[in-house]
């Protein structure tokens, strides 16, 4: 009865021949690695205002917006130093009636110069603010508030400091963790597919200006995880073959291992872009960037567990008992 | 790898039911769960700011202000001492205009030998019950008879942890002086102050901010006569005012007045105010009553003073700068100003909370409306329903009937575990654990995915349906390990460096890798031994 598993159609003994486009596979990781990083010193990132502090307002005027954008541009450019971004966010509709709501705003307040006198930032940035949403208010009798948020330099670059920081100390613990559990050309190997990661990952924002915050980092630091993850279980085949098959060359144990996890590799990338993929859909506009970001990383994840990690083992050589490379 | 036993499947049946239990409370209507017989729990998920709506403050105390004024009243301390000990000084003992520290230029040698002992005296130990504890003056000899007076840093991380746990408890006093409301007020790091209204809407954190931003600095002053019209206008222009005065703008009358800067009366030595109404005029004004030291400074003053002006000054402002008619003595009294009665009310919370140590400035602020948090749970909601069947759906197809049930029953359990847990654990849901939840429920077939991968090579070597089910999971563990602690040190990385909603996501993250593990290897595994055990099999249907 109900017999139709379809992952029998997956191929059992898939033999792609993985480690041999390691050559093609390292270039286009270092080209892809030299443009990250040159994208990244060139415009750097388009940082939220978690990195960079400014105020965003987000707040309905009660009617389809499209045609007023303009106005509230200028009404709030005029009010504080810089010029103001806007943004129209969708909503729901209405939970209770089912009516269409009409698109909210997201009007961000840049950086503005602290006061004469202050040492700091904080309070021009409140003013800037109160100025703005009292103009919005007074302007459109059907001002409705969504949220705000204020993020003077100082807190601001704070984040910034620390968002780093849980990056580095992640990779870090992690290379400790797999040289506890491997050999040490097994922690190099996945601290490099990690690196890997992040800096495309950086790059991918720098060249597509999706703003770079707060849940970004978080979404780093899953992708760190999520990399590790398969990266982990390649080593694993590749720990538990070379014991099983003590005279093949390493290539060989290492496309096999690669090819063994595969049909697991494929599934489970599969699985958490259908989670990613709902939530980027439905998830709301405050989660796009995130989901955005790990949808990315899964691509990036599973390349990197397989043409990074499993490869500079390649390079570095792993000990084996009893047999000669 | 197969067999479970009793106490074992005792022990698995008996945390998921534990799980079930508590995560039953977050799906229950409100009037069942507030019925639910006593042993039961009750507890359902905390939702953040972000999901309930609400605002989020860090508050950062002006420290350069706390110290201004501490070394304002150094100065006027120091000026007082050397005068009545009739040590002379070349200029008026004055704070610095740009820096943060006191001028003191004796005169002579002789003034020299005989203040500084004065001035040394005037830096006493910070804690007088420590020995060697820190002083609270620097005094440097900065060139022949002049010397500079700063506080020392010590003196300055003592007065601001001592503002900070005063401003707390003012804050406090001011927002929620009926202690009904769900408040969190709490010192953040060495400088800074967190405060958190959960489901306030817009109008509530107005109300908040205005009382946030007013340090309520009450004082009467003595209103001195300037010695020349040109002495008051050098004083207005260039701030260079006769020593222990300072000019403020009388707006009522639309003059400056000289005040002394040493003040009669506080807002310290008020008892209690009330808002009322001017007997007279119909006027909104604040009643206050005087405590007794307060009482009798004020009696002595007055019938000193009659005839004479003296200024009430609020922040930095005259309110009103009333002519004394004669000795008051009766223990209260009251100002007038241009209240509003929605500003005299204001000001009489204000004074009865006390002032604020120091000014406070926002560093940060989240604000999210009740209505765009309960689109973001709805929204939440969606994704994870539709992000739940798709991966369900996807197992079936993939692992079939049989072995994707057993995956999907797991997910559920998982699911289920993880409310559990964050219920018990008072845990915060946020946006971003929402998004880990999601993600949680794409990885957490992981181990499942794993396990069927390894049981199907080990089918195909032409192992028998037990031998591969239980090799399956014996080889499987090791590499499920190794992957999910990986993923922890990262996600607890995360909790401990991050701040706010990210802690929320990293919180879910980790728990939802230790439930996952758990279903996995464990409630997975038990399930396929029972089936095995019943079924017999011939053949895998993988």
């Amino acid at each position: 009865m109900f017999d139709f598993s379809l992952v029998r159609y997956l191929p059992k003994d898939a033999n792609i021949p993985f480690i041999s486009m390691r050559w093609v596979a390292m270039v286009l990781s270092i080209i892809g690695i030299i443009a990250s990083i040159f994208l990244f010193s060139t415009r750097n990132l388009n940082y939220g205002i978690d990195f960079k502090g400014g105020t965003v307002l987000e707040f309905s005027i009660g009617v389809d917006p499209q045609a007023e954008l303009e106005n509230i541009r200028i009404l709030g450019t005029s009010l504080v130093e810089g010029e103001v971004g806007l943004q129209t966010i969708a909503r729901l509709a209405d939970e209770e009636t089912g009516a269409e709501r009409p698109d909210g705003l997201r009007l961000s307040i840049p950086k503005q110069p602290a006061l004469e006198g202050a040492d700091n930032d904080d309070k021009a940035q409140t003013a800037a603010f109160k100025k703005v949403e009292a103009a919005m208010v007074a302007a459109y009798p059907n001002y409705e508030f969504l949220s705000e948020q204020i993020l003077g330099t100082k807190v601001s670059g704070e984040l910034k400091k620390k968002g780093a920081m849980a990056v580095i100390l992640a990779l870090l613990m992690v290379l400790i963790y797999i040289w506890f559990r491997f050999e040490w050309q097994f922690g190099a190997g996945a601290v490099a597919a990690l690196a890997h990661d992040v800096i495309l990952t950086i790059g991918v924002f720098s060249l597509t200006r999706l703003e770079f915050n707060l849940s970004i980092v978080a979404a780093i630091l899953t992708i760190v995880g999520y990399s590790l993850n398969d990266t982990v279980i390649v080593y694993d085949r590749i720990r538990e073959n070379t014991r099983k098959y003590k005279t093949k060359p390493l290539e060989e144990v290492l496309n096999l291992s690669i090819n063994d996890t595969l049909s697991r590799t494929i599934m489970t990338s599969v699985t958490t872009l259908l989670a990613l993929v709902a939530l980027y859909i439905w998830g709301g506009t405050g989660l796009n960037g995130f989901a955005f970001a790990m949808i990315w990383g899964v691509f990036v994840g599973t390349y990197s567990s397989i043409f990074v990690a499993a490869p500079i083992l390649m390079l570095l050589g792993v000990k084996r008992s009893g047999v000669q490379k | 790898m197969l067999h479970f036993s009793r106490v074992k499947i005792f022990f698995i049946m008996g945390a998921i039911v534990l799980g079930i239990l508590f995560s039953m409370p977050n799906v229950l209507p409100v009037g069942v769960r507030d019925n639910l017989p006593a042993p039961l729990p009750r507890n359902t998920l905390n939702l953040g700011l972000d999901l309930q709506g609400g605002a989020h403050f860090l508050l950062e105390v002006d420290v350069k202000d706390g110290v201004a004024n501490k070394l304002k009243a150094e100065s006027s301390d120091i000026r007082k001492i050397l005068r009545g000990e009739r040590v002379r000084t070349a200029a008026p003992v004055r704070v610095d205009k740009e820096e943060p520290y006191i001028n003191v230029t004796f005169k002579t040698f002789a003034d020299e030998e005989a203040g500084l002992p004065l001035l040394e005296a005037r830096s006493e130990p910070i804690d007088e019950n420590k020995i060697n504890s820190a002083r609270t003056l620097n005094i440097e000899n900065i060139s022949e008879l002049r010397y500079r007076v700063s506080l020392t840093d010590e003196m300055v991380s003592y007065m601001t942890e001592r503002t900070i746990n005063q401003s707390i408890k003012v804050l406090r006093d001011r927002i929620d002086p009926t202690g009904t409301m769900e408040l969190t007020l709490a010192k953040e790091g060495s400088e800074r102050i967190l405060l958190q209204v959960p489901g306030a809407d817009n109008e509530e954190v107005k109300k908040i901010e205005s009382v946030i931003e007013k340090t309520a600095h009450l004082s009467f002053h003595e209103v001195k006569n300037p010695d020349s019209p040109l002495e008051l206008q050098v004083c207005i222009e260039e701030q260079t005012c006769p020593p222990g005065t300072s000019a403020y703008l009388d707006e009522e009358r639309g003059t400056y007045l000289l005040l002394t800067e040493r003040p009669i009366l506080t807002g310290a030595d008020l008892k209690k105010s009330d808002p009322g109404l001017a007997p007279q005029t119909n006027q909104p004004i604040v009643n206050f009553t005087y405590n007794f030291a307060g009482a009798n400074k004020f009696c002595d003053y007055t019938s000193e003073h009659v005839g004479e002006l003296f200024a009430i000054v609020l922040d930095g402002k005259i309110i009103s700068a009333p002519n004394i008619k004669g000795a008051i003595c009766g223990g209260s009294g009251y100002i007038e100003g241009n209240f509003t009665i929605q500003s005299a009310k204001e000001l009489a919370l204000l004074l009865n909370a006390g002032a604020l140590p120091a000014k406070l400035r926002v560093a940060y602020k989240t604000q999210v409306g009740p209505e765009m948090g309960a689109d973001s749970i709805r929204a939440g909601k969606a994704a994870s329903m539709l992000g739940l069947l798709g991966v369900a759906l996807f197992m079936w197809l993939s692992y079939g009937l049989r072995f994707g049930t057993i995956a999907n029953t797991a997910l559920a359990i998982n699911i289920v575990l993880i409310a559990g847990a964050l219920s018990i654990l008072g845990a915060t849901l946020t946006l971003p654990g929402i998004a880990g939840i999601i993600l949680t429920i794409g990885m957490a077939v992981d181990a499942n995915v794993l396990i069927f991968e390894r049981i199907r090579e080990e089918s195909a070597l032409g192992r028998g349906p037990i031998n591969a089910v239980d090799t399956g999971y014996r080889l499987s563990l090791a590499p499920i390990l190794d992957a999910n602690i990986t993923t922890l040190i990262a996600a607890l990385t995360l909790y401990f460096v991050g701040s706010g909603p990210i802690r929320g996501f990293a919180v879910t993250l980790a728990i939802g890798i230790v439930m996952s593990v758990f279903t996995a290897v464990v409630v997975a595994r038990l399930m396929s031994a029972v089936w095995l055990r019943r079924a017999r099999p011939k053949t895998l249907p993988i």
